[in-house]
């Protein structure tokens, strides 16, 4: 177990490319002339008495239709505050019905390559890691990324979202995710980062056997050529190097047995954070498994979401 | 014999039936990509029941040429992908992941939802997938035995969580092979208890309820013959079991409890977590104890 002085002395090599604002910039003014074509549509077998389920998607980068689940509270008045969750690599973003009881949209996002969003994109996994990792505007997780700001936009669209009331959550990928997208999106006025995966991936390489991270060693094994390349599309993706950039309160969970997500690259994201953070460490838990994260999570949410009602974000 | 242990037992007597008549056609590629120094991952190709096309990742330590290794059998969980394991136990163990049809890589001609799977066709015998993605776990005990070979067979272990530990114990009910089991919150598919969850993905027995309330007792007796603790009765080998306080979707404690109880030799641990189970301390025991178990200790 690495302890809180192991996490301190970390320091990571990880710096954004000079032209990482211009990068992307570029890719959300692109993103943003894509029609996004909201569909929603009821899914009675899943909704209850207290929470309306929709199947609902959206158009992303390359046109490609991203697919959600869509859980509105069928009780009370809105508009609603929202939460957009996005997914883990390799689960399927399950629907979050729980929310809805308290008033509170949630919106669970299927970036592209997950079941319900792989009909024109489907990598794999393994395989999602590299694809396309040679060349920055062709990597997998331009696209990715790409999805999750659109789920944003999304609720945007929405007549019964709050839109001063949109918070992001996630673990593992999906905290890496939440980091990214609450840097590129200001309309997120919070967020929950678990485990975060997608930090500092050179040193993440190098501590790890694990998946997905050895995803990138087996690939600079079997294209050492390539490697280098590998190394500067990395850069354009790390979240450490969006935390900097991120303005909303944000809570990052940290387990300090994690062997997926090394502690120490979750918590160089975390030092990155300028604005409100509370930082959470898990001793004797591993990746994904703190039984306090989960009270931990919605506990930050309820608070958050209620202060903003106070302060009369809500419209 | 009540009916209700006649439908269990021709239920097991046919699928065993069924196991025998069709062949394995086991197949294995080595892959080269996700093989490294210490260890060659091969992906394994191998028939379902019904010819169905089935796919496992199998990882054999590098240092060792010998197939007379103990082997690792996990079981897949309720989720799509079921990538090359990593564990610690790579080094000195063949260890096999295994899926069943509609995950990933087993998705040739049908794809499971989630939610959705586990009441797919449920109203007739025929059409319910989950009994198939029983026979599927069987099926991946044949394959791994089929790539360890020898006799006596090599130490075979099996490991699962949620769905997976579920199959893991029918897989132990009916191979004499498996030498040690363990479970972690066993997905209680066919237990009565299951009905009225709250959480995925036990809680897809309520939405189908909801939509369909007249069904609530064909769909106990579709389920009944998957009942873990039904099937306790049939598993003489160590069984190291956990459940979790909070857990609502997969195993509650209570039907852990009774599972344990129907188990001659069940090291039940029970935590505060939910569906996680025993969280990271477990898993710290559980590797200790498969390392026991496999022989490696």
């Amino acid at each position: 177990m690495v302890t809180r002085e192991d996490l301190e002395k970390f320091v990571t090599q990880v710096t954004p490319p000079e032209d990482f604002g211009d990068f992307w910039s570029e890719v959300l003014a692109n993103l943003g002339k894509i029609d996004l074509s909201p569909q929603i549509s009821p899914v009675p077998m899943r909704s209850t008495r207290e929470v309306s389920v929709f199947h609902a998607s959206y158009r992303s980068l390359g046109g490609l239709e991203i697919a959600t689940w869509y859980c509105v509270p069928a009780q009370g008045r809105g508009p609603f505050p929202a939460i957009i969750r996005f997914p883990g690599y390799k689960g399927e973003p399950g629907l979050q019905r729980d929310w809805g009881n308290r008033g509170v949209i949630t919106l669970t996002v299927s970036v592209r390559g997950k079941l319900r969003s792989n009909s024109e994109f489907n990598p794999g996994y393994p395989g999602l890691m590299t694809h396309g990792i040679e060349d920055r505007d062709d990597y997998s997780y331009k696209g990715v990324i790409s999805d999750c700001v659109r789920g944003v936009d999304f609720l945007l669209s929405r007549p019964e979202v709050d839109t001063g009331q949109i918070f992001a959550c996630g673990s593992s990928q999906g905290g890496g995710l939440t980091l990214i997208t609450a840097a590129l999106r200001q309309e997120i006025r919070g967020g929950v980062s678990g485990y975060p995966f997608l930090c500092c991936f050179p040193e993440a390489m190098q501590m790890l056997r694990s998946y997905p991270y050895n995803e990138l060693n087996c690939y600079a094994r079997a294209h050492p050529d390539r490697a280098s390349q590998m190394l500067d599309t990395l850069r354009y993706y790390d979240a450490v190097n969006f935390a900097g950039r991120i303005q909303c309160p944000m809570a990052v969970g940290i387990a300090m047995d994690d062997e997926v997500c090394p502690p120490e690259t979750s918590y160089a994201a975390y030092q990155q954070l300028t604005g409100p953070k509370e930082l959470w460490l898990f001793p004797d838990s591993g990746h994904g498994n703190a039984h306090e994260y989960p009270d931990r999570e919605t506990d930050w949410l309820e608070r958050n979401i209620a202060s903003g009602r106070t302060n009369g974000t809500t419209q | 014999m009540t009916s209700k242990e006649m439908a269990f037992d021709e239920f097991w007597s046919t699928l065993n039936g069924n196991l025998a008549d069709q062949p394995l056609q086991l197949s294995t590629e080595m892959d080269s990509f996700y093989s490294q120094p210490e260890w060659t991952v091969y992906r394994v190709h191998y028939s379902g029941i019904d010819g169905y096309p089935l796919f496992s990742w199998i990882s054999i330590p590098s240092h060792s040429t010998d197939r007379q290794l103990p082997a690792l059998l996990r079981m897949p969980d309720y989720g799509s992908v079921h990538d090359v394991i990593h564990t610690s136990l790579r080094q000195d163990a063949v260890v096999m992941n295994a899926t069943h049809r509609g995950q990933r890589h087993s998705d040739s001609s049908f794809q499971a939802q989630y939610p959705g799977l586990l009441t797919e066709g449920i109203d007739r015998p025929e059409t319910f997938v989950m009994l198939r993605v029983f026979a599927d776990a069987m099926r991946a005990v044949d394959a791994c035995l089929g790539w360890i070979g020898g006799d006596p067979a090599p130490t075979l272990v099996l490991t699962g969580s949620g769905l997976g530990g579920a199959l893991a114990l029918a897989a132990a009910a009916r191979y004499p092979q498996v030498k040690a089991v363990a479970a972690d919150t066993p997905l209680a598919l066919g237990h009565p208890m299951m009905i009225d969850r709250k959480a995925y993905p036990l809680a897809e027995m309520a939405d189908y309820l909801r939509v369909y309330p007249d069904q609530q007792d064909n769909l106990l007796a579709a389920t009944a013959p998957l009942n873990p603790v039904r099937l306790a009765a049939k598993i003489d080998v160590p069984v190291l079991l956990s459940v979790g306080r909070r857990d609502q979707g997969q195993c509650p404690v209570s039907v852990g409890s009774e599972l344990a109880a129907a188990l001659p030799d069940c090291d039940l641990r029970v935590y505060d977590g939910g569906s996680e189970g025993g969280g990271h301390p477990h898993e710290v025991l559980k590797a200790a104890w498969l390392k026991t178990h496999l022989g490696l200790a």
